[in-house]
C-alpha cells in the first residue's frame, strides 16, 4: 500500500464480506422451498421474499466489493490520495443502510417488484445519491493525477456507465414488455457490460502488480478485451429480446452477437495465463493469483460456455423461463464477479494490514470447495432445467407435476449449496484472521 | 498490436455495437404499441401490473419467461385458465388448488383482483413471437377433436385429477373414467359433487353453461 487514504477499502472489503455471508444463508432457505413442498416459513419469508433477499444481496456486496477495489486501486493508479476519504466512508455507510432497509422492508412486504429491482422508489433515489457521491469522489481525485492510465479511464468508464444504466431501472412503465425492454438495459449491461469493464481493469491492475509485466502490454489487452466485451455484449442484449413483445429480427442479432460473447471471455484466461508466464518478478502472495485463474477460467465456462449452451434462439425457445437460467446464473456470477471481488480482497488486505498471506492455506480450502460445490451446483440445477424443458415444453406437461420429477436434483443442488455455505464460512473466517499474522503462522 | 491500435478495436467496437443496439431499439420500441395492442393497456390493466410487482409475484412466477422459477410461467395463463377460476382462486389458492407447493393467501382486495386478471388477459395477447412454444408431443398428436378437453384445462381439473399420468392426487385419476361411470353420474358429479359423496372437497361446477358442461361430459365419457 502507498498511500494512507487506501485504507479506507479494508471497511467496504468488510461489509461485503459479511453480506456475502448473509447471501449465502438467504440462498440455503431460497433452494430448501424447492426441496420439500411444506414451507413452515411461507407466511414470513416467502419463496419471493427469500429470492429477492438472496439476489439483492449479491449485488450490493459485489457493488461493495467493486467500490472497496477502486478505492484502493485509484490512488495507486492515479499516483495521489484519495480526494475525501471521509466522503467515502459516508457514502459506504449510506449505501449498507439502504441496503439493510430494503431487506427488512422485503420481509415486510415492501417491494417494488421487478426481480433484481425490488428496491422501492424511494431506496432507489438513494442509490443514485451514493453512486454520485461516489463517482464525484473517484473523478476528483483522478483529476489530482499527472497521468492517466487506460486502467483508470476502463474503471472510470465501467462505473459512470453502471450509474447512467441503473436510471433506466428506477421508472414504473405502464406496458410490461417496455418495462422489461428497459429493464435489460440494467440488468444485462450492467453484468455483460459495465461490470465487465469494471472487473477488467480490476483484474488488470492486479496482474501488472503481481507479475511486473510489461504496463503497455496488460492496458493494449485490456483495451481489446473490454472492446470485444461491449462489441459483442451490447448488441447481444438482443437474446433478451426473443420473446418479451419484440420483433423477430432480435433473433438474428441476439443469435450472432452473443454467440461470439465467450471469445473476449476466453481471450482474458489466454491474457491471464501469459502474464502468469512471463512474470517478471517472484509472485509472493500466490493467493490472489489462485482466485485471479480461478475465476478466469469459471467466468469462461460460467458466462461463456453455459451461456453459449442455451443463447441461440433456436435452443432458448426450450429452455427459456426454466432452470437452466438459474444454472447458468449462478455460474456465471460466481465466476466472473464473486471470484473477482475475492481475487480483489486477497490482493489488497494483506497490504493494507501489512501482513503476510505466507501459511494462509485455509484461503485455499474455501477456494476448493466453494468451486467444487458451485459446480456440483449448476451441474444439477442444469440437469433439473433440461429435464424440465423435456417434460413441459416438449410433453407438455403442466409446470408444477414436472417439479416431482426433479425432486432429485434439486436435493444435489442443496446439498452442494450446502458445500458453498462452508466454503464462504471458512473464506469469512480466514478474512477476519488476515489481520492477525501471530495466530496463523503459529 | 500497438496500444494504439488496441484502443481503436475498443473504440470501433464500442461504436459499431451501439449504433447497431440503438438503432433496433428505436424500432422496437416505436412497433411495441401494435405488438402489445397497447390500445386495450386501460387504466384497469396498469393498476394490475402495479398489484403485480406490489406483491412481489415476479419472483416465484416467469412473465414473459423472466423472474422466479418456483411457480409457473404466466405470460399465457389466460389461454388456459377462465377469469372466474382465476378470480377464485386469487382469493384463497390453496383452497381452489390444493398442490402440494403452495401459494400463500395474500389476502387481496377484489379490486386488485380484478386489476391483475385485467393485466394478465393483455399480458395474454403480447405477440411474443410463439413463446411458450407449443409442447412437440401435442403438436404430433394433432388438434384435440374434443371441445370438452379446453373446458377441462381451463377450469383447472388437473390440479386434482391425473389424466394419463399427469395432473394432482387429491381427486381420483380420471385416465379411465368414461368405462366406470355413465355420463348421467358425471354431470351429476359436477353439478353437485355432495350428492354421491358427502365429504367430497371437489366444488360444483354447476355454473358451467350448459354447452360447456355438455362438453366436459362428453369428453369425460370418452375416456375409457
Amino acid at each position: 500500500m502507498k498511500y494512507e487514504t487506501q485504507k479506507i477499502a479494508y471497511q467496504y472489503f468488510v461489509a461485503a464480506t459479511l453480506l456475502f455471508g448473509l447471501q449465502v444463508i438467504f440462498g440455503l432457505i431460497t433452494g430448501a422451498k424447492y426441496v420439500w413442498d411444506y414451507d413452515p416459513l411461507i407466511n414470513f419469508i416467502p419463496f419471493n421474499t427469500s429470492r429477492a433477499i438472496h439476489m439483492n444481496l449479491l449485488v450490493i456486496w459485489l457493488l461493495i466489493g467493486f467500490m472497496g477495489g477502486t478505492y484502493y486501486l485509484v490512488p495507486e493508479e492515479a499516483e495521489t490520495d484519495i480526494y475525501s476519504p471521509r466522503l467515502a466512508a459516508i457514502q459506504l455507510y449510506c449505501f449498507v443502510a439502504i441496503g439493510v432497509a430494503a431487506i427488512i422492508g422485503y420481509l415486510a412486504g415492501w417491494s417494488w417488484g421487478m426481480p433484481f429491482l425490488e428496491q422501492p422508489t424511494v431506496l432507489k433515489f438513494g442509490i443514485v445519491i451514493v453512486a454520485l457521491i461516489f463517482l464525484f469522489n473517484i473523478f476528483m481525485t483522478m483529476m489530482k493525477t499527472k497521468k492517466w492510465t487506460v486502467i483508470q479511464g476502463v474503471l472510470l468508464g465501467g462505473l459512470v456507465m453502471l450509474a447512467l444504466l441503473f436510471l433506466f431501472g428506477v421508472f414504473f412503465v405502464r406496458n410490461l414488455s417496455t418495462q422489461y425492454y428497459w429493464w435489460w438495459w440494467v440488468i444485462h449491461l450492467w453484468v455483460e457490460g459495465a461490470w465487465e469493464l469494471v472487473a477488467g481493469a480490476i483484474i488488470a491492475f492486479i496482474l501488472l502488480k503481481l507479475t511486473g509485466v510489461d504496463r503497455e502490454l496488460v492496458e493494449k489487452w485490456l483495451y481489446v478485451e473490454v472492446g470485444l466485451v461491449l462489441f459483442t455484449g451490447i448488441a447481444g442484449t438482443g437474446h433478451h429480446y426473443y420473446w418479451i413483445g419484440t420483433p423477430k429480427y432480435w433473433f438474428w442479432v441476439g443469435g450472432i452477437f452473443s454467440a461470439l460473447e465467450p471469445l473476449p471471455i476466453l481471450f482474458m484466461v489466454i491474457d491471464t495465463l501469459r502474464d502468469v508466464r512471463e512474470k517478471r518478478i517472484e509472485i509472493e502472495n500466490r493467493i490472489p493469483l489462485y482466485w485471479a485463474v480461478g475465476s478466469a477460467v469459471m467466468h469462461f465456462l460460467g458466462a461463456g460456455v453455459w451461456g453459449f449452451a442455451h443463447t441461440l434462439p433456436q435452443i432458448n425457445k426450450w429452455t427459456h423461463g426454466t432452470q437452466v437460467t438459474a444454472s447458468h446464473g449462478h455460474f456465471a456470477f460466481f465466476g466472473a464477479y464473486v471470484m473477482i471481488n475475492l481475487t480483489m480482497i486477497y490482493f489488497a488486505v494483506p497490504r493494507i494490514r501489512g501482513v503476510s498471506l505466507k501459511g494462509h492455506g485455509r484461503s485455499l480450502v474455501a477456494l476448493r470447495l466453494m468451486v467444487f460445490s458451485i459446480f456440483f451446483m449448476v451441474l444439477a440445477l442444469g440437469i433439473a432445467g433440461v429435464v424440465q424443458s423435456y417434460l413441459q415444453r416438449i410433453l407438455g406437461m403442466d409446470y408444477l407435476t414436472t417439479q416431482d420429477y426433479m425432486k432429485l436434483w434439486y436435493a444435489v443442488m442443496w446439498v452442494s449449496g450446502w458445500g458453498v455455505v462452508t466454503g464462504v464460512f471458512i473464506y469469512i473466517v480466514d478474512f477476519f484472521s488476515m489481520g492477525k499474522p501471530s495466530k496463523i503462522t503459529a | 498490436m500497438t496500444l494504439s491500435q488496441g484502443r481503436a478495436i475498443f473504440i470501433w467496437g464500442t461504436v459499431i455495437s451501439a449504433v447497431i443496439f440503438l438503432g433496433l431499439t428505436y424500432d422496437s420500441i416505436s412497433k411495441m404499441p401494435e405488438r402489445t395492442h397497447e390500445e386495450k393497456l386501460s387504466d384497469e390493466v396498469a393498476n394490475g401490473k402495479w398489484t403485480w410487482q406490489r406483491y412481489n409475484c415476479n419472483d416465484c412466477h416467469t412473465i414473459l419467461g423472466i423472474g422466479g422459477y418456483y411457480a409457473p410461467d404466466l405470460t399465457k395463463v389466460m389461454s388456459r385458465r377462465d377469469p372466474e377460476w382465476t378470480r377464485q382462486f386469487l382469493k384463497d389458492p390453496h383452497k381452489v388448488w390444493p398442490a402440494k407447493r403452495r401459494m400463500p393467501n395474500l389476502h387481496l382486495k377484489d379490486e386488485e383482483i380484478g386489476n391483475l386478471v385485467a393485466f394478465l388477459s393483455w399480458v395474454n395477447g403480447i405477440d411474443t413471437n410463439n413463446w411458450p412454444p407449443k409442447p412437440m408431443a401435442v403438436a404430433a398428436a394433432g388438434p384435440s377433436q374434443m371441445p370438452g378437453e379446453a373446458v377441462f384445462k381451463a377450469q383447472g381439473c388437473s390440479a386434482c385429477h391425473k389424466l394419463s399420468g399427469v395432473g394432482g392426487d387429491i381427486g381420483p385419476d380420471l385416465t379411465h373414467v368414461g368405462g366406470k361411470r355413465t355420463p348421467e353420474w358425471i354431470q351429476q358429479q359436477l353439478e353437485n359433487p355432495k350428492s354421491h359423496f358427502p365429504d367430497s372437497p371437489m366444488p360444483s361446477f354447476a355454473k358451467l353453461s350448459p354447452k360447456d358442461m355438455k362438453d366436459l361430459v362428453d369428453f369425460l365419457s370418452s375416456l375409457q
